[in-house]
């Protein structure tokens, strides 16, 4: 009779629950990262939705979300990508389409815009330089940094061709708008890799890692490096002769989705459409130097004046800065990379 | 002549024999474990399309590819300058060795086996802080007003070099210093006492009964160097790139498994090519030295 009672304790048990509590389940990427998340973004969301949110964290998210769906047992109902594995999975059909219903629209600027995974916070390749080489007067533009009879120094680039071939069409005179229309010609890449090559003779170092970009710029191995904002910001912080700028930054953004199948699709698009709200992703910038993708959470005062500086996507660079576009790069990623090598080769 | 052998002692020495096979069994079951399936899998991966269909289009795309020839030219740069410069300081350091008294042997040894107990990527870190623009090389030669200029000397080939050397000459020298210690020294005495000089004692003594150990120390550096991966990638400023770099990035970058599958089979026919020449190398001086009296 054991089986009874533990089926009418089951009852008890459900019973004693509210009905109506809906359950959603997020996967994010845990660590300090994941914790910011919940304390100013899906913490706060649940409570006011009334929801029940468990959180599961893991560190590859796409390897996760495509086990999930072609095994057929999809658990997680929002997941946290980065916008260009955001792409690769809505290219493998493993996202469903984002409800613009249910999501503010005009939350997200018209550069960033994706149908399947919503970009809600951002970081920016950066020029930054060493201090003691240009005291005062460091490059302000891509096309100074290109500049190297006005701006002699050694440079560091990434050896890869994301965020190079927009930063060359940028020095090159394209404006940050038109960037991936250009890029999406034939001739566009091209310009944009005869201009790396022409650089090139200067590049001391084309570094692998943002670490090492991190060295380089800290023990002025070069003058002028692209970098990442927040390594950029640490060997600042850190007493180093260094400093970088966000105007003509490339902006890369971290995305939220649904994978395909989600147990609680239209929880998981109110969940979403409550965790970006301004205030929260603004609330984000307390924890970690994210910077919000919506416009409307620079507005108000909701992030203070000082922190600004250290956002990439603050309105005051807007206008020079470019968002990666991650579509564009799942479609044409591989060609970037096969002429970028092919450039480094030469 | 033919030699009786009781059948008791033959049966024994057959049992001995399988019972050593047998004791090799587990070494045996990993190594095909362990190196076998893999490269099988890896030839398999090689036919693949991402779709998982068979497809030749991996070898085309790869061996059509300008990257991939200039690829395994660094290789083959890196590989035989490592190995130029390692039998060049390599050789007469082993000989040092071997003819030091065995305390100061012993001392000196330890010395050279000292990096081998360093992890690479510590000791390529380690190279960093030594070669850079404000290094301590460069603030040494820019201090005295040797050099006006700090020297470039790493984040290109230079670096790497200096890094893969680092690590294969203790590797070099062993099989090198094994093998002159043990020519006997009356040999050199003889020599010396029927007049030879001391260039004739290299060439005609030590240098052909060393040539063993200087040929199995090469083949050491070679298989080595082929697939040097963390060394060019940190040493080389992303302006070196042989083979193991171009599958890194195959991998990483284009998530393209049949690509670098066919790279890392490449990587395989190359060494197979180096064995193989180095082997026909070592007849053809064995035949020499060895067939000299008899013609």
């Amino acid at each position: 009779m054991s089986w009874l009672r533990i089926s009418l304790a089951a009852f008890a048990i459900s019973a004693a629950l509210p009905v109506h509590a809906q359950t959603v389940t997020i996967t994010t990427a845990g660590g300090d990262y994941g914790n910011a998340m919940k304390e100013a973004m899906w913490g706060p969301a649940a409570k006011e939705l009334g929801y029940d949110v468990r959180e599961e964290t893991l560190s590859d998210g796409l390897a996760a979300l495509k086990m999930q769906v072609t095994s057929g047992a999809v658990t997680t109902d929002v997941i946290h990508l980065g916008s260009p594995e955001g792409a690769q999975a809505a290219a493998q059909s493993l996202l469903e389409p984002l409800d613009y219903k249910i999501i503010d629209p005009k939350s997200v600027p018209e550069g960033a815009k994706s149908d399947y995974c919503y970009p809600f916070d951002s970081y920016g390749t950066v020029m930054s330089w060493n201090t003691k080489t240009y005291g005062e007067n460091p490059p302000k533009t891509w096309a100074e940094f290109w500049d190297v009879a006005k701006f002699s120094g050694r440079r560091a680039l990434r050896a890869n061709a994301q965020d190079s071939i927009e930063i060359a069409l940028l020095s090159d005179g394209v404006a940050p708008a038109d960037v991936y229309s250009v890029l999406s010609t034939p001739e566009g890449l091209e310009r944009a890799i005869k201009r790396l090559e022409a650089i090139k003779p200067n590049v001391a170092v084309w570094w692998t890692s943002g670490a090492q970009s991190a060295q380089l710029l800290k023990d002025g191995e070069a003058d002028l490096v692209v970098t990442w904002n927040g390594r950029a910001q640490t060997v600042k912080a850190d007493g180093g002769a260094a400093d970088y700028t966000f105007k003509g930054s490339v902006i890369g953004t971290d995305c939220l989705g649904v994978p395909k199948g989600a147990p609680n699709k239209e929880a998981a698009m109110k969940l979403i459409a409550a965790m970006t709200q301004p205030a929260r992703v603004a609330k984000l910038t307390d924890f970690i130097a994210y910077g919000p993708v919506n416009p409307a959470a620079y507005e108000g005062g909701l992030i203070p004046e000082d922190r600004l500086k250290t956002l990439a996507t603050a309105p005051e660079n807007a206008g020079t800065s470019v968002f990666s576009n991650s579509e564009w790069w799942v479609k044409n990623g591989e060609a970037a990379q096969q002429a970028f090598d092919e450039m480094m080769a030469r | 002549m033919t030699v009786t052998v009781d059948p008791a002692l033959a049966a024994d020495a057959r049992r001995e024999r399988r019972f050593f096979l047998s004791l090799s069994l587990p070494a045996l079951f990993i190594v095909g474990l362990a190196a076998i399936l893999p490269i099988l899998w890896i030839i398999r991966q090689s036919f693949l399309t991402t779709g998982g269909e068979y497809t030749v289009g991996n070898y085309a795309k790869v061996l059509s590819s300008g990257l991939t020839w200039s690829a395994l030219v660094t290789t083959l740069e890196l590989s035989l300058g490592t190995l130029a410069i390692c039998i060049l300081l390599g050789t007469p350091l082993a000989l040092a060795l071997a003819s030091a008294r065995p305390r100061v042997a012993n001392v000196l040894m330890a010395f050279v086996m000292l990096p081998l107990w360093t992890a690479i990527l510590v000791r390529t870190y380690g190279w960093l802080v030594l070669l850079r623009r404000d290094g301590l090389i460069n603030a040494a030669l820019t201090g005295s007003g040797l050099t006006a200029e700090p020297l470039p000397l790493v984040y290109n080939f230079t670096g790497t070099l200096i890094g893969m050397v680092h690590y294969m000459l203790p590797l070099f020298l062993l099989p090198v210093y094994a093998a002159m210690r043990d020519i006997d020294p009356n040999l050199i005495r003889a020599a010396a006492s029927m007049g030879a000089t001391l260039g004739q004692v290299m060439r005609t003594v030590i240098m052909p009964l060393s040539a063993g150990g200087i040929f199995s120390g090469s083949v050491i550096v070679l298989i080595y160097s082929i697939g040097f991966f963390i060394t060019p990638a940190v040493l080389g400023g992303g302006k070196v790139n042989p083979l193991s770099t171009r599958i890194e990035r195959t991998l990483s970058t284009f998530q393209d498994w049949g690509s670098a599958s066919v790279l890392g089979i490449l990587l395989l026919v190359l060494m197979a090519l180096i064995g193989v020449m180095l082997l026909a190398a070592r007849r053809l001086l064995a035949q020499n030295t060895v067939d000299a009296p008899h013609a």
